[in-house]
């Protein structure tokens, strides 16, 4: 046990932080080893800045002990401490008149002299630090004309030149453009694996968090819901808990947030497979509309884009037969559907996609109205079909959205005030 | 301004080169100053009577009296007070992170004026029938170090640095609040003088006075001089430089002890001389183009001699033989240049 503490650069156990009158999150028992990438997790507000206070001791905790290399932190001296961890913060600062260069070297306080001169081992911290978050060019620019995202670098080439064990940031990405945020975290993925820091950062992104992450840290409710490899921890229903999702979904598998939609607009079935349907979902749910799928393989993307998205899909697993029940339940579902597009699976011999193309049959027989978009044509499925139930062929999505939004829906509509049949539900 | 092309540290040497001719410019300006000073006055007298009288100075020539009772003194401590308001107010404008922040901010002046308005409007002097220049000195001194020990009390407790700089304004208005209510019992005659040493003057220094301010204000700078470093880190806020293992609150205490001691020393002499400590060092960070103190402190220091020697100047000879108030001269020098410098944002803090 004491061996294993000693290891870690940064272990807390049974504290809990937060100010003389309130205590923010308590019970917190975490560990953090050499070289690890560990996220904090967490609706705003829930703590996450008040417990990376407290571990760089801006906070003192209010109970419980932090271990910074397995020394007390508050028997460690501020100097000793600055050596071992490094701080980058949401506080925009702006200090006038520095260049990049100069204002990296600051990070060098714990090292220099009384008067802060730097030395040539200093100067080559400072340009190590600055090549590590890809900023040698910035250098000479005046840091107060750097764009939020150059800033957020230099920010960490400061906290680096500190030589630290230990990183610890607040929001690194928060304002700053995609380009910048993928390329903070890759930096500070690297920092990980190259020189063995640890990052402790708190984070807003879900996804990318699950990406980077070695270890995560679900901060709700007071305490530290969950606590381990992203793998693990993260799954849908957990991060819908932590952040109160309603109408949207995290996959852990697809590695991101998928939104789902009211279905108020109706219901549409769409014949899928092999990632055909992927983007034919997410367009319909974005438009309102609800989605019955099928007949996935278990294996497919399809699959869990649908399911992440809340389709209500019909699946099996690969190497069987589509059995009678199955296709007769789908054909129950396609029924209750007022329209039913054909992403163009593969028109081969494999089991699903038989089931598939009964379907697909199926439904050209009940007259629904079905849009395609098969390129080759849909002939080949059904040669003896009537010209007037014909499936619309649409190139691509774009046609394909306009054809539902003007002119097959409200020729469908059409349709169905003349003859009704046992569609409209 | 891109010299990207060279090594990082390849450019060095041109902002030392910058910062050497900064500091010799600023220091022949304020020897030249230095000479007019004692060479002009209301009372004209040649070039080489002051260089007899200079080299002579136990010779009972006429003039002695001037030049060595009068001018050198004065000048002398124009160049004490420039440097010291300067240096003070720097270091508040860093502690703060604040651009508007001077010496006098925390109240150290209002201090001094209440004080001095007791001994000056009121009849506690009653029995003096002349107030003696070293009485009005004693009340600014225990004025102006009142106000910093209640401001330093109160550094201990508060943990902003906002709210220090509210309560030091709070102590500035209470304090006028007092002045108002004795000028408005006072009597005519009194109030006149003091409103003129309201608006601060380098008159009443004598040798025992630079005496004084040359030892405590020197070692109080020297101190300053070596604090540069977590000044330095102070520039990107309280919580950073506490991460680089800067003690916050020890060093707060520093800072608001020296800023307050240098300001104090001043306007127990001269009264609270406006815009130096403001403006001063705007116009260093202009001409030295940085925000390390380690330049800056020296920088600030000569450029708040030059500055104060030029205005003390035109102080005394624009009207000859009437004598302008310092914080008129000041306030007309100073308050363009620190809403030029704003405006153009060129310097920022």
């Amino acid at each position: 046990m004491n061996t294993s503490e000693t290891n870690h650069v940064l272990s807390c156990t049974d504290l809990a932080v937060g100010y003389k009158d309130k205590t923010v999150l308590s019970d917190l028992r975490l560990e953090f080893a050499p070289g690890q990438f560990v996220s904090l997790l967490g609706p705003n507000g829930a703590g996450k800045t008040t417990l990376l206070r407290t571990f760089s001791r801006q906070l003192p905790p209010v109970s419980g002990v932090i271990s910074l290399m397995g020394r007390p932190i508050g028997q460690i001296k501020a100097m000793d401490l600055a050596r071992y961890m490094a701080v980058v913060l949401t506080e925009k600062i702006s200090p006038p008149l520095f260049s990049v260069f100069e204002f990296v070297a600051l990070g060098r306080y714990p090292h220099t002299d009384f008067l802060g001169r730097m030395g040539q081992a200093d100067r080559r911290a400072v340009e190590k630090a600055l090549a590590a978050v890809n900023a040698g060019n910035l250098a000479h620019r005046s840091f107060s004309d750097l764009s939020d995202g150059e800033r957020q670098k230099a920010l960490v080439a400061r906290a680096l030149a500190q030589e630290p064990r230990l990183l610890l940031l607040d929001e690194p990405t928060l304002h700053l453009d995609l380009k910048h945020r993928m390329e903070v975290m890759s930096i500070l993925r690297n920092l990980c694996h190259s020189r063995g820091i640890t990052v402790v950062a708190s984070l807003h992104d879900v996804d990318v968090a699950a990406k980077v992450s070695d270890r995560v840290a679900l901060i709700k409710d007071g305490g530290v819901s969950a606590w381990g490899m992203p793998e693990t921890v993260l799954s849908g229903p957990v991060v819908a808990d932590l952040y109160d999702f309603n109408d949207a979904r995290f996959s852990s598998r697809l590695g991101g947030i998928e939104f789902r939609g009211t279905g108020s607009k109706g219901r549409i079935f769409v014949l899928a497979g092999a990632g055909t349907g992927a983007l034919v979902y997410r367009m319909l749910i974005k438009r309102g509309f609800a989605v019955s799928t099928g007949i996935l393989c278990s294996n497919d993307v399809d699959y869990y884009v649908a399911r992440c998205l809340g389709a209500d899909c019909m699946t099996q697993t690969s190497m069987t037969w589509v059995s009678s029940e199955t296709l007769a339940e789908a054909g129950k579902k396609l029924d209750a559907c007022e329209l039913v597009i054909d992403c163009g699976f593969d028109n081969g011999h494999g089991p699903i996609s038989q089931g598939n193309r009964k379907l697909l049959q199926m439904a050209l027989k009940k007259g629904k109205r079905v849009m395609s978009l098969r390129g080759n044509g849909i002939e080949k499925i059904d040669p003896d079909l009537s010209a007037t139930d014909r499936p619309i062929i649409c190139r691509d999505a774009a046609e394909l959205l306009e054809a539902i939004d003007h002119r097959a829906w409200a020729n469908h509509e059409q349709k169905q005030t003349s003859n009704p049949s046992p569609t409209a539900a | 301004m891109r010299i990207a092309a060279k090594p990082i540290a390849g450019r060095r040497p041109l902002w030392e080169h910058r910062r050497i001719f900064g500091f010799v410019l600023l220091g022949i300006l304020t020897v030249l100053l230095m000479v007019f000073n004692i060479a002009v006055g209301s009372i004209p007298i040649s070039p080489e009577e002051i260089w007899s009288t200079l080299t002579q100075p136990q010779s009972t020539s006429l003039y002695n009296d001037i030049i060595w009772k009068i001018r050198i003194p004065r000048t002398i401590s124009a160049i004490l007070g420039g440097a010291y308001l300067a240096v003070s107010g720097l270091l508040l404008q860093v502690y703060f992170r604040n651009p508007i922040v001077g010496p006098f901010i925390l109240g150290i002046s209002s201090g001094a004026t209440v004080m001095v308005s007791f001994v000056m409007l009121t009849t506690l002097t009653v029995g003096m029938t002349v107030i003696s220049p070293f009485v009005t000195t004693l009340a600014a001194f225990i004025g102006a170090y009142a106000v910093m020990m209640v401001v330093v009390a109160i550094a201990y407790r508060v943990k902003s640095g906002i709210t220090l700089l509210i309560v030091g304004l709070m102590m500035g208005y209470l304090c006028h609040a007092i002045t108002s209510i004795l000028t408005a019992l006072a009597e005519k005659e009194k109030i006149k003088g003091f409103v003129l040493w309201q608006l601060g003057s380098f008159s009443g220094f004598g040798w025992n006075e630079i005496f004084v301010l040359c030892i405590l204000g020197g070692m109080v700078l020297a101190l300053i001089y070596f604090l540069s470093k977590p000044l330095n880190a102070f520039l990107l806020g309280e919580t950073y430089a506490s991460s680089m293992g800067v003690n916050i609150r020890r060093f707060r205490i520093l800072i608001l002890l020296c800023a307050c001691a240098l300001a104090g020393m001043i306007t127990s002499v001269a009264g609270p001389v406006a815009f130096i400590g403001l403006a001063v060092p705007h116009m260093a960070r202009l001409v030295f183009q940085t925000s390390d103190n380690r330049i800056l402190i020296p920088g600030a220091c000569l450029m708040g001699a030059a500055v104060t020697s030029l205005c003390d100047f035109i102080a005394r000879m624009l009207l000859s033989p009437v004598e302008l108030p310092l914080s008129a001269v000041t306030a007309f020098f100073g308050a363009p240049v620190v809403i030029g410098l704003l405006v153009k944002r060129r310097v920022e803090l």
